[in-house]
């Protein structure tokens, strides 16, 4: 015999593809062995998870719903009374007839003003026949007055479009049917068709009146407006206006939220790090208990490479099977949530790819403690 | 044919803050089919040895040799090659893994040296059928006696059929029925062309062993003449792991009882003035010195055999 025949020829470092057979199989039996505490984990960390991702959700709608409404809008230009920031956030009124001079610019080829206002719904909704009340809570909603058929009419989901002055087209989220009236600062209108995905400041439903309409309710009836839309090229603006592309207006109907979005962004962030918390400390515990099975498996052979994946494969997987339940359970919290909550495929499928990284991050402390375990430990009668 | 040489092996660690030599220039040569037993108390550096030749632990000096192929010295990926294919390994409280059944215990050593699925299977069932366990196959460590237990872990050790086996106080956790399969099973381990070395303080196992090997230092118990020192200011008289032969009176002088931490830092642990004795654990009880003795200042002293010694105290004041 000689001496490679005693020391072997082949190195072990990383465990090469063959290798992780024993590593998935030690891994997985003791799963297996302390079920109870990992599925706890897993559906701890679920719950982390789901939260995430709705906490997610509510951030993303922040930028859904301004997209929506801006979209639905649907103008090229907004003209605003120079030194306001927008439409949307520091509102100046001025007489809607302004709008005559806009549509007189070079380029603009329809120019129709707009009144950006704030109302509440009595809470009661009838029916056309006036039999039943579906009633909801009485709810702010965000007032949007146009020129029915003009630019920065919507185009409605359902229903038909807004016609006359006692008839208002509404964001499916406020809960009403066509056909339905709702009252708005205790004025009746009939419910003539719905638009979905337009709110805006935290999910509060947009309602579009006649401009007529919403002077009336906000402006004692006086003609004003707080933007004038239009489309077409203008070549300059007018004395007094400034002239907001889309883009403006976006930013614009995003301020006052931006703060709120930040905090919830770094919410989700802090979740995330709770996750990685609690499958950090499982499978920390689980390395501290089985600190003498893995003096015995270095004592053995085992390379310390292999206790390392062996617990981030731990880890990956309970973060795996969180990811599953936090997708399982994100859907009822969402219900919950008087926010709306808005999630893309995309992100319900970044969920596990995230579980994966949180998985390797948490298992870093423990899988390293684990390597690092002295192997004589084995001798001397106890694990 | 020699296969395991031991040589002039020096083994030291840190044990509470103090360095602890539990083996001091030990010697040992093993021959192919040989079982040896090493015996000795508690603490005598049986474990120490054996996790030597396993390759957990670094010598501070001396050479292990198995099949002429030097282990003192190996790279970690050598060594853990070196633990996978020449030495197996019986531990005392058999160490299996709780989560795996009897089978998987064997076939994940066998895998994780890079055998298939099916070779590593088909190796653990063929050695649990030899140690009589095929029925037990795919049951957990947790549902077995202790005898069982222990051969599963010796059928683990056999798994990549490794010339060397080591067992540690491998009956220390069996009763006497269980006890008697396991021998057994040892020493047909070392008729079967390899070399067994069996760590524990079970004398019943003695006769089994082709060689025994007492780590107690026995020798240094036995009485030799009595004597007078005189000694230098910081002069040592004996150093922390020293075998120890006679207990000392102080005539004049003072000498101080000082431990070394693994730091390197001295700690007085107690001085001894004239007409008081130390030393005396050493001798009775066959250990090592557990701290060095130095003269503070020119001291005279006085060592006695152990049996020399009792005669004498009754006419001396025992230290603190």
């Amino acid at each position: 015999m000689n001496d490679s025949e005693f020391l072997g020829r082949r190195s072990h470092g990383y465990p090469s593809t063959r290798a992780m057979g024993p590593v998935w199989l030690a891994s997985i039996r003791d799963l297996q062995w302390r079920s109870r505490r990992f599925l706890l984990a897993v559906f701890a960390t679920g719950l982390v998870f789901g939260l995430a991702l709705m906490i997610s959700g509510v951030a993303n709608s922040f930028n859904v719903e301004v997209r929506n409404t801006v979209g639905a809008i649907s103008a090229r230009f907004w003209f605003v009374p120079t030194g306001s920031l927008g439409p949307f956030t520091v509102a100046a009124p001025f007489p809607a007839s302004e709008a005559a001079a806009i549509q007189r610019i070079p380029g603009v080829t329809a120019a129709n003003p707009i009144l950006v206002s704030r109302a509440l719904t009595d809470g009661a909704i009838t029916t056309s026949d006036s039999t039943s009340a579906s009633v909801s809570s009485e709810q702010a909603v965000n007032l949007i007055g146009v020129v029915p058929g003009g630019v920065g009419s919507p185009r409605v989901a359902e229903g038909k479009p807004l016609r006359q002055r006692d008839t208002a087209v509404v964001d499916e989220s406020l809960g009403v049917k066509v056909g339905q009236e709702i009252g708005l600062n205790g004025v009746r209108f009939k419910v003539n068709g719905l638009v979905r995905g337009v709110t805006y400041f935290a999910g509060q439903p947009v309602v579009f009146v006649t401009l007529r309409a919403a002077d009336a309710l906000t402006a004692d009836g006086k003609a004003l407006a707080t933007a004038v839309l239009a489309r077409g090229m203008p070549l300059r603006s007018t004395s007094g206006f400034t002239a907001l592309t889309d883009a403006q207006v976006r930013a614009d109907l995003a301020r006052p939220t931006a703060q709120a979005a930040e905090t919830i962004k770094l919410i989700e962030y802090l979740l995330w790090l709770v996750a990685a918390g609690i499958i950090g400390a499982i499978v920390y515990l689980s390395a501290l208990e089985r600190r003498g099975d893995f003096a015995v498996l270095k004592a053995v052979g085992t390379p310390s490479s292999h206790l390392f994946f062996g617990l981030v494969i731990q880890a990956v997987l309970i973060a795996l099977g969180a990811a599953i339940v936090g997708i399982l359970v994100e859907i009822p919290m969402s219900g919950t949530s008087q926010m709306a909550v808005r999630l893309a495929q995309s992100n319900y499928l970044a969920v596990p790819v995230v579980a994966v990284i949180v998985g390797v991050v948490a298992s870093v402390p423990p899988a390293r403690r684990a390597a690092r375990v002295d192997p004589a430990l084995a001798f001397g009668g106890g694990k | 044919m020699t296969l395991l040489e031991v040589t002039d092996l020096t083994v030291e660690y840190s044990s509470g803050g103090y360095k602890v030599r539990p083996l001091n220039d030990f010697t040992l040569h093993v021959d192919k089919r040989e079982l040896t037993v090493l015996l000795g108390a508690s603490g005598c550096g049986k474990s120490t040895l054996l996790s030597a030749i396993a390759g957990l632990l670094r010598p501070l000096s001396g050479s292990i040799r198995v099949g002429g192929a030097e282990v003192v010295g190996l790279g970690n990926r050598a060594l853990t090659r070196y633990r996978q294919t020449s030495v197996g390994i019986v531990f005392q409280a058999f160490n299996l893994i709780p989560s795996l059944n009897a089978r998987e215990n064997i076939e994940l050593i066998c895998r994780t040296a890079g055998q298939s699925r099916a070779r590593g299977r088909e190796r653990a069932e063929h050695l649990l059928e030899m140690m009589d366990l095929g029925d037990r196959m795919n049951h957990r460590p947790g549902s077995m006696s202790g005898g069982q237990q222990q051969r599963i872990a010796i059928a683990r050790a056999l798994a990549l059929d490794p010339p060397v086996i080591l067992a540690d106080e491998p009956t220390a956790h069996l009763d006497y029925i269980q006890v008697e399969g396991v021998l057994r099973t040892l020493r047909d381990l070392a008729d079967a062309d390899r070399t067994v070395i069996i760590a524990t303080h079970d004398e019943r196992l003695l006769p089994l062993a082709d060689r025994i090997v007492e780590l107690s230092p026995r020798v240094a118990r036995v009485a030799t003449a009595e004597e007078h020192r005189n000694l230098q200011d910081g002069d040592v008289l004996f150093q922390q792991g020293d075998p120890g032969a006679l207990v000392y009176t102080v005539e004049s002088g003072l000498i101080q009882l000082v431990r070394v931490r693994d730091d390197g830092a001295e700690e007085v642990i107690n001085e001894v003035a004239a007409g008081a004795y130390f030393g005396e654990l050493a001798p009775m009880f066959g250990l090592p010195r557990s701290a060095m003795a130095r003269a503070a200042g020119p001291t005279v002293v006085t060592g006695f055999p152990v049996s020399e010694f009792r005669a004498h105290m009754r006419s001396a004041p025992r230290t603190k």
